[in-house]
C-alpha cells in the first residue's frame, strides 16, 4: 500500500518536473532545452520502468525553422500503466498539445476566420476548455504561423518525393522552369480552402511582431524549393534566384486572392509567365555578360594596336 | 565514423553519378576523405544534416568560404601586377593551392546547404585592390601582405577547430580535417612569404617611418 502510494507519488513528481521542463524548452532557446534533456536523462535513469511511447514521438514541431532532436527526444510522454492500471493517459508537453489544438482549429477558420474564435472551436473539438484559446495570442498569428509552417512542410515532403521517384528512374527530371511552375502551384493550392479568410492571414503576418517569423518561414519554403530544383550556387547568384522567387511566389498569391476563374486558371497562367520572365532575364543578364567581356577584349586589342602604331610602347 | 555514416545514404541515393565519382576520383588528391563527398548531389541532404550544430556549422563554412574567396582575389590582384616578374610563379603557385581551397569549400557550401555571404562581391573587390595595391610596392610588398593575411587566416582557422573540439570531435572528424589541412596550406604560404624577405619589409618601412619622425 505504502509501495502503491510511493510509486504514484513518484510518477506525478516525475510528470510535474516534464511539464515543467517542456514549458522551459518551449519557452527559452534550445541550449536550455539540451540541459533539461541532459537533466531528465539522469532523472530518467531512476525511473527504469517508463517505456517510451513511439507514437508521440511522430509529432515534429514544424513550426521551429530547425530541428532540435534533442528536444524532440524526450518530450514525447510515455504511457504509464500504474500498479492500480488507472492512470493510462499520454502525457504530451505544452507544445504537442498547442499543435494538436491549432491543427483542429483549422477547420473552423472559413467560417470564423482566423480568430481567437476558430482556436477556441477547434479547443473544443479536443474536448478541452474554450478557454484554451487563451494560450494564444488574441490576433490569431499562432494559428496562421502553424497552418503555413504546416503547408511548407507538407511542401517539403512533397518535393522529396518527386526527388525520390526521379532518382529512382521513374520519373523524369523536370526542366527548371516547370519545376518552379508546379511547386509554386502545389504550395499556393493548399491555400485555396482557406482562400476566403486568406487576406486577412496575409494582413496580421505583416504586422510587426510577425514579420520576423512570417519572413523565416518564406525564406525557408523558397531555399527549400530553389535546394530540390538542384541550385548549387556558391556566389551572389544565390540570392538573386531567391530573391526573384520570392517576387514571383507574392505576386502570384495576390493575384489568387483576386482571381475569380475557375479552378483559379487565370492564377497559373500568371505564374508560368512571371516564371518564363525571369527565364528570360537571366538569360539577357548572361548575354550581357559575355558581350561585356567581349567588348572589353576588343577594345583592349584596339589599345595595343594603337600603342604600337604610335610607338608608344617603344622604351626610349 | 559518424560523417562518412552519415553521407553513406546521401551516396547510396545519389543513382547515376558513377560519371561524377570516377571524375571526383582524379580530383581525390589531396582530399581522399570527401572523395563522395564531391559528388553529392543534392538529394537526401538531410542525412548528413541530422544532429549537428546547424547554426555553428553554418557560420564556420560561411565566414571560410567568404575567407578563401577573398584570398583567391588577393593572389589574383597580386598575379595581375607581378604575374610577369620573378616573383610570378611562386604566387602562381600558392595561388593554385588557394583555388583548391575554395573548391574544397564550395562543395561543403552545397553538402551542408549553407547559404554564402552577402558581402561577396565586396570581398571581390576589396581583395583585388589589397593583392593589386600590395604588389605595387613590389614583391616584398606583395610577400607582405601574404605573411599577414596568412597569419590572421591560421589563427582563425585554429579558433574554428577549437569550437568544433568543444562542440563534438567525433562528428566534426570530417569538417575538422578540411579546416586542419587548409590552416596548414595557408601557415605554408606564412612560411614562403617569411622566406622571401617580407620580414625585412616590414622592418625597413618600419625603419623609414621612425626615421622620418
Amino acid at each position: 500500500m505504502a509501495a502503491a502510494a510511493a510509486g504514484s507519488l513518484r510518477r506525478a513528481g516525475w510528470r510535474l518536473w516534464r511539464g515543467r521542463a517542456g514549458l522551459r524548452c518551449q519557452l527559452y532557446a534550445p541550449q536550455q532545452g539540451f540541459r533539461a534533456s541532459a537533466a531528465l536523462r539522469r532523472a530518467s535513469e531512476e525511473q527504469r520502468k517508463e517505456p517510451p511511447s513511439p507514437s508521440s514521438q511522430q509529432q515534429f514541431d514544424p513550426q521551429q525553422a530547425d530541428p532540435r532532436p534533442e528536444q524532440e527526444a524526450w518530450s514525447p510522454g510515455p504511457s504509464y500503466t500504474g500498479q492500480d492500471g488507472q492512470e493510462s493517459q499520454d502525457y504530451e508537453s505544452e507544445e504537442q498539445l498547442q499543435h494538436r489544438i491549432l491543427t483542429a482549429a483549422l477547420e473552423f477558420v472559413p467560417e470564423h476566420g482566423w480568430t481567437a474564435e476558430a482556436i477556441a472551436e477547434g479547443a473544443k473539438t479536443l474536448g478541452l476548455s474554450a478557454a484554451a484559446a487563451g494560450m494564444f495570442h488574441s490576433d490569431g498569428s499562432e494559428l496562421i504561423l502553424h497552418f503555413v509552417s504546416q503547408c511548407n512542410s507538407k511542401l517539403s515532403d512533397l518535393l522529396e518525393e518527386e526527388q525520390k521517384l526521379v532518382q529512382l528512374g521513374e520519373a523524369e527530371k523536370k526542366p527548371t522552369n516547370q519545376f518552379l511552375r508546379d511547386a509554386v502551384e502545389a504550395r499556393l493550392r493548399m491555400v485555396i480552402p482557406y482562400i476566403e479568410k486568406w487576406p486577412q492571414a496575409v494582413s496580421i503576418l505583416l504586422l510587426p511582431h510577425n514579420i520576423p517569423s512570417s519572413l523565416n518561414l518564406l525564406t525557408s519554403m523558397i531555399d527549400d524549393i530553389w535546394h530540390y530544383a538542384g541550385d548549387q550556387s556558391t556566389d551572389f547568384n544565390w540570392y538573386t534566384r531567391r530573391a526573384v522567387l520570392t517576387g514571383i511566389y507574392n505576386t502570384t498569391e495576390l493575384v489568387m486572392m483576386q482571381d475569380t476563374s475557375p479552378d483559379f486558371e487565370d492564377t497559373w497562367r500568371f505564374l508560368e509567365n512571371r516564371v518564363a520572365d525571369a527565364m528570360n532575364m537571366s538569360s539577357a543578364a548572361q548575354q550581357v555578360q559575355s558581350t561585356g567581356k567581349a567588348l572589353a577584349q576588343g577594345l583592349m586589342g584596339a589599345a595595343v594596336t594603337i600603342t604600337n602604331l604610335t610607338g608608344l610602347n617603344q622604351r626610349r | 565514423m559518424a560523417a562518412a555514416g552519415a553521407l553513406a545514404p546521401a551516396l547510396r541515393c545519389s543513382l547515376g553519378r558513377h560519371r561524377a565519382l570516377s571524375r571526383a576520383a582524379g580530383r581525390r588528391g589531396r582530399w581522399p576523405f570527401l572523395a563522395e563527398g564531391a559528388s553529392l548531389r543534392p538529394c537526401s541532404t538531410r542525412a548528413a544534416l541530422d544532429g549537428i550544430n546547424k547554426a555553428v556549422v553554418d557560420r564556420i563554412i560561411r565566414v571560410d568560404h567568404a575567407g578563401e574567396y577573398g584570398a583567391n582575389r588577393i593572389y589574383a590582384g597580386q598575379m595581375a601586377v607581378l604575374g610577369r616578374s620573378a616573383a610570378g610563379p611562386l604566387i602562381q603557385q600558392m595561388w593554385n593551392q588557394e583555388k583548391d581551397h575554395l573548391r574544397k569549400f564550395n562543395e561543403l557550401m552545397i553538402a551542408y546547404r549553407v547559404r554564402p555571404t552577402v558581402l561577396l562581391p565586396f570581398w571581390n573587390v576589396a581583395g583585388f585592390i589589397l593583392g593589386a595595391g600590395s604588389s605595387l610596392l613590389g614583391k616584398k610588398g606583395a610577400m607582405a601582405c601574404t605573411v599577414a593575411v596568412e597569419e590572421s587566416i591560421s589563427d582563425h582557422y585554429n579558433n574554428q577547430i577549437r569550437t568544433l573540439m568543444e562542440e563534438d570531435p567525433e562528428k566534426y572528424k570530417e569538417l575538422m580535417q578540411i579546416i586542419k589541412q587548409c590552416r596548414d596550406d595557408e601557415l605554408e604560404h606564412h612560411d614562403i612569404g617569411l622566406e622571401h624577405d617580407a620580414e625585412r619589409f616590414v622592418f625597413s618601412c618600419f625603419c623609414s617611418l621612425c626615421a622620418q619622425k
